[in-house]
């Protein structure tokens, strides 16, 4: 080949972004003037061949030999025609590869100079391999980028068996870049050119797979809804096949059905129709499905017009009250009276009763034997620390997992629209930012407004008006004003111990024998016994701590029978003390010999009453009045108002005026720890400062209370019955009071009242002479005043 | 993906480097005789070899048509380099080749007279 150096003096045709390849067939279109000339004047040679280099820079439009890349190819030109932008389209063969010697361009067209750079012969095992690691490899190429690509293709490569044919077919199949081209074209050796295609297709590879990825993750994107919705649509076809109802619209089905046959008020039917319509519309996956269908739930469950039917015998109702509850007089003649006039008009509106009493009186059990009375549904919760309040009256339905307030589901639970319902402890009732529910509390205890009660769940009007509403409270205090003025207020106030005693032998010793698993011949409790656990060890207005300390007695009890001891066991007082320890209380008994300055009071507390000392003492070079035991406004006032009343009767009573401005006076509560306040102890006080004043000691057998007046008048009190049992207690058995407060007397037991010395007061000057008795001497030699003593 | 497609028939379109003319297979009374199309193609300018089966012609075709003064408006005849090579039925190293041009065809004419190792 190579006698003499061969060398092409031939036409040059630039490419602007292609590379032709020997051994390859190819389309080019020739537009630019100089491109034009070129191919004319090769077309007018006799063997019709022309140049072909590739620019460097594709957008230079005139190239020197520094633009175009020094190897290229000597090509022939196959076939010409013009086309009618004044192109040339061309096909062009590649015969081999060259490299430009020369350019010039001073003719119309590039000529250049060109010898060819045939690749050095080398063959062996490594071609061979790298031949077939590119066949695989285009292979898969293939497969990533044209899936269907025919199988003659594929054949096609495989049997080109010249390794140089091969990677430029294989570059032209996968449009490799110019500038990969050019690499390939320039590469020295053959090896080298498979090399390289073999590192160019593997990337090819990559982008493909990575796009096919993309591609793919982007169609599954896409493709979610509809594939749902597909399966949805497969799912129906399985149900129906099954023979079962469509999902979806069974369910909607069944709601319509439910509310064709539930007994749902006009308007309230309307609105839930309207809902079900809603529901029908929406796909069971869209969130505000369930929301619906829960609230459809509800609409359907809660009882419209359902309603338990009142048992009106009266007769039974009180059995049913008296087996429950000892005693509490008023309470069951208010639930008996209720049950009259339900008798007399069945749509009467249900009284909203409230009961305040101290702890473990029974206020709780109370509530369910009315229920039980009434043969109504009995449903309770407790507004203990409850502070929201859309607790009572729900989250409107715009809110994520909102449910009805506890009154709404309270109804449903009951499933009568006149179920006894009982709020507990409404006195602990808690309120901050989010509202207080006191407030929310007042539409619902409104008999006026609870006719139709908005739940913001519900949305809908809600008929309250046929529930008894019963609450509890330890004290009223708390309460507020408002809502307290919707209750009628029942006192139960604590028991007295023949109460208790009852109480305890009737209740309590069968339920916690019965409890132990004892008969009432194997445990005897005395009375005497009893007697003994309620006031010495559990000193209470209530009967919680009565009935644990029964408890302890006959777990005791049940001890020494497990042991193998053989009964019947009566509980004796040593026994007693043996059982439950030495008495934590002992009896309050009341301080005998008062010294001057020192009256004994009575006090309400929310655990029933207690008897108070009140001590005064004369601070020689003192000054004014000095207030202890943490006593409230009310109370310092009531000190003050006692103080001045005896200033200005300080003649009546043979004071030493110069006492007032040479001593100061110290009034002291004990106990010191526990906050007091009311008006209650004015009496106790006049009578201690009195007694103070005069150095005439008080007599320690009487208690006293009431309030007193500036004037000297005495004001009726509350609490009588427990400070009664209180002052009982403490063994005091004469009790001064205000004339005012004769009437109370009938709540006490029949036994106290016998057991009892009252002394009913209207003035001050009442009290002091049966409190102070050499007072009284002394007072009677001035003037003469009535006292009226009790029957 | 379209680009590769459109670049695939570019080079599947021919069976590229050189250029094969058609060929005419003949059994005649006394050998074979193969008519190629091949006009406008000088006789010296073409070479016929046979190698056991194997006939294979190649040579050149020169555009001797060329006039002063004209440009090509379009071309569909392929010039320069051809090549082709066809496997007859039978060994023919030993036959008697003749070359004639006529009227466009050229004529290879093998004459076994009945001497081939078929």
């Amino acid at each position: 080949m190579s006698e003499q150096p061969v060398v092409y003096t031939l036409p040059v045709l630039p490419l602007k972004s292609a590379v032709l390849f020997p051994y390859l067939l190819m389309p080019l279109s020739a537009g630019r003037p100089a491109s034009i000339a070129a191919v004319e004047a090769a077309l007018a040679t006799e063997s019709k061949e022309i140049l072909v280099f590739t620019q460097r820079d594709p957008d230079v439009d005139s190239p020197t030999k520094d633009d175009l890349y020094s190897i290229g190819t000597k090509a022939v030109i196959r076939k010409m025609n013009r086309s009618g932008e004044g192109h040339l389209e061309l096909m062009v063969l590649g015969m081999e590869r060259v490299t430009l010697m020369k350019l010039d361009t001073s003719e119309p067209f590039l000529q250049g100079r060109a010898v060819p750079l045939p690749l050095p012969e080398d063959k062996g095992p490594e071609i061979e391999a790298l031949q077939g690691a590119l066949v695989e490899l285009a292979g898969e190429a293939l497969t990533l980028s044209q899936p269907n690509t025919p199988q003659e293709l594929r054949g096609l490569i495989a049997s080109n068996d010249d390794p140089m044919r091969l990677t430029f077919v294989l570059s032209a199949m996968f449009s490799l870049d110019a500038e990969k081209c050019q690499s390939l074209l320039e590469a020295p050796t053959r090896a080298e050119a498979l090399r390289m295609l073999h590192r160019y297709l593997m990337h090819e590879v990559q982008v493909l797979e990575l796009r096919n990825k993309i591609t793919t993750e982007a169609r599954s994107e896409m493709g979610k809804e509809q594939r749902d919705y597909l399966l949805r649509q497969q799912m129906r076809a399985i149900q129906q096949e099954l023979g079962e109802k469509d999902g979806e619209h069974a369910e909607a089905q069944q709601l319509r059905e439910r509310l064709e046959k539930a007994d749902l008020p006009e308007d309230i039917l309307k609105e839930a129709k309207r809902e079900l319509d809603r529901l029908e519309k929406l796909p069971p996956s869209a969130p505000d499905y369930n929301v619906i269908r829960t609230y459809l739930d509800y609409v359907l469950e809660l009882p419209w017009k359902k309603s338990t039917e009142d048992s009106l015998d009266i007769a039974r109702a009180r059995q049913v009250l008296d087996e429950d509850h000892f005693a509490l007089k008023d309470v069951k003649e208010r639930i008996l009276e209720h049950l009259g006039v339900l008798k007399l008009n069945p749509n009467a509106k249900a009284p909203i009763l409230c009961f305040v009493g101290p702890p473990g009186v029974g206020k709780t059990s109370l509530g369910q034997s009315i229920a039980r009375a009434l043969n109504r549904k009995f449903e309770r919760m407790s507004l203990g620390g409850l502070h929201d309040e859309a607790e009572l009256r729900g989250h409107r339905r715009t809110y994520i997992g909102a449910l009805p307030g506890r009154v709404i589901q309270a109804m449903r639970r009951a499933g009568a629209n006149n179920p006894v319902l009982m709020l507990d402890e409404v006195d602990k009732l808690g309120h901050d930012f989010r509202g207080d529910p006191a407030h929310a509390l007042l539409e619902i205890l409104d008999p006026e407004q609870n006719k139709t009660f908005r739940d913001n769940y519900l949305d809908l009007p809600f008929d309250l008006s046929k529930v008894l509403f019963v609450t509890t409270a330890n004290a009223l205090d708390t309460i507020p004003r408002p809502l307290l003025d919707r209750m009628e207020i029942l006192r139960l106030a604590g028991y007295s111990e023949e109460e208790k005693l009852e109480i305890a032998k009737r209740y309590l010793i069968p339920k916690q024998l019965k409890e132990t698993g004892l008969t009432v011949e194997q445990c005897v409790l005395p009375d005497e016994t009893v007697r003994k656990i309620i006031s010495g060890y559990t000193r209470e207005a209530g009967l919680r701590r009565l009935e644990r300390a029964i408890g302890g007695v006959t777990r005791k009890v049940a001890l020494k029978f497990a042991e193998g001891a053989i009964g019947p066991f009566t509980v004796t007082l040593p026994e007693l003390e043996e059982m439950l320890g030495p008495e934590p209380f002992n009896q309050e008994e009341a301080r005998r010999d008062l010294p001057a300055g020192v009256a004994t009071g009575l006090a309400w507390t929310e655990t029933g009453g207690d008897v108070l000392y009140i001590e005064g003492t004369l601070l020689p070079d003192g000054k004014g009045l000095t207030l202890t035991g943490q006593l409230g406004e009310v109370m310092q006032e009531s000190v003050k108002a006692a103080q001045s009343y005896i200033w200005s009767h300080a003649s009546d009573f043979d004071i030493d005026p110069s006492l007032f401005k040479s001593s100061g006076v110290h009034v002291h509560v004990p106990a010191g720890a526990i906050p007091k306040d009311g008006p209650s102890a004015g009496v106790t006080m006049a009578t201690a400062l009195t007694s103070l004043y005069t150095k005439l000691p008080a007599r320690s057998d009487v208690a006293m209370t009431g309030e007193i007046t500036l004037t000297g008048l005495v004001l009726p009190i509350g609490g009588i019955k427990e400070k009664v049992l209180a002052a009982r207690r403490a063994g005091i058995h004469t009790v001064i009071m205000p004339k005012a407060n004769q009437k109370d007397l009938r709540d006490l037991p029949e036994e106290v009242r016998k057991e009892m010395e009252f002394i009913f007061a209207q003035r001050v000057e009442d009290v002091l002479q049966t409190a102070i008795p050499q007072l009284s001497e002394r007072m009677n030699a001035n003037k003469t005043r009535p006292i009226i003593h009790a029957a | 993906m379209s680009k590769q497609s459109r670049s695939w028939p570019s080079f599947l379109a021919e069976r590229p480097t050189p250029w094969e003319p058609s060929a005419d297979v003949y059994r005649t009374k006394d050998g074979w005789l193969v008519k190629f199309d091949l006009a406008g193609v000088q006789i010296g300018d073409v070479a016929v070899t046979i190698r056991g089966r194997r006939l294979t012609i190649g040579g050149v075709r020169r555009d001797s048509f060329l006039e002063e003064g004209s440009s090509y408006y379009s071309m569909e005849i392929s010039y320069n380099r051809f090549e082709r090579s066809l496997l007859m039925p039978a060994n023919l190293e030993n036959a008697r080749v003749t070359i004639v041009a006529r009227e466009g065809l050229l004529l290879v004419r093998m004459i076994t007279e009945g001497n081939e190792n078929v």
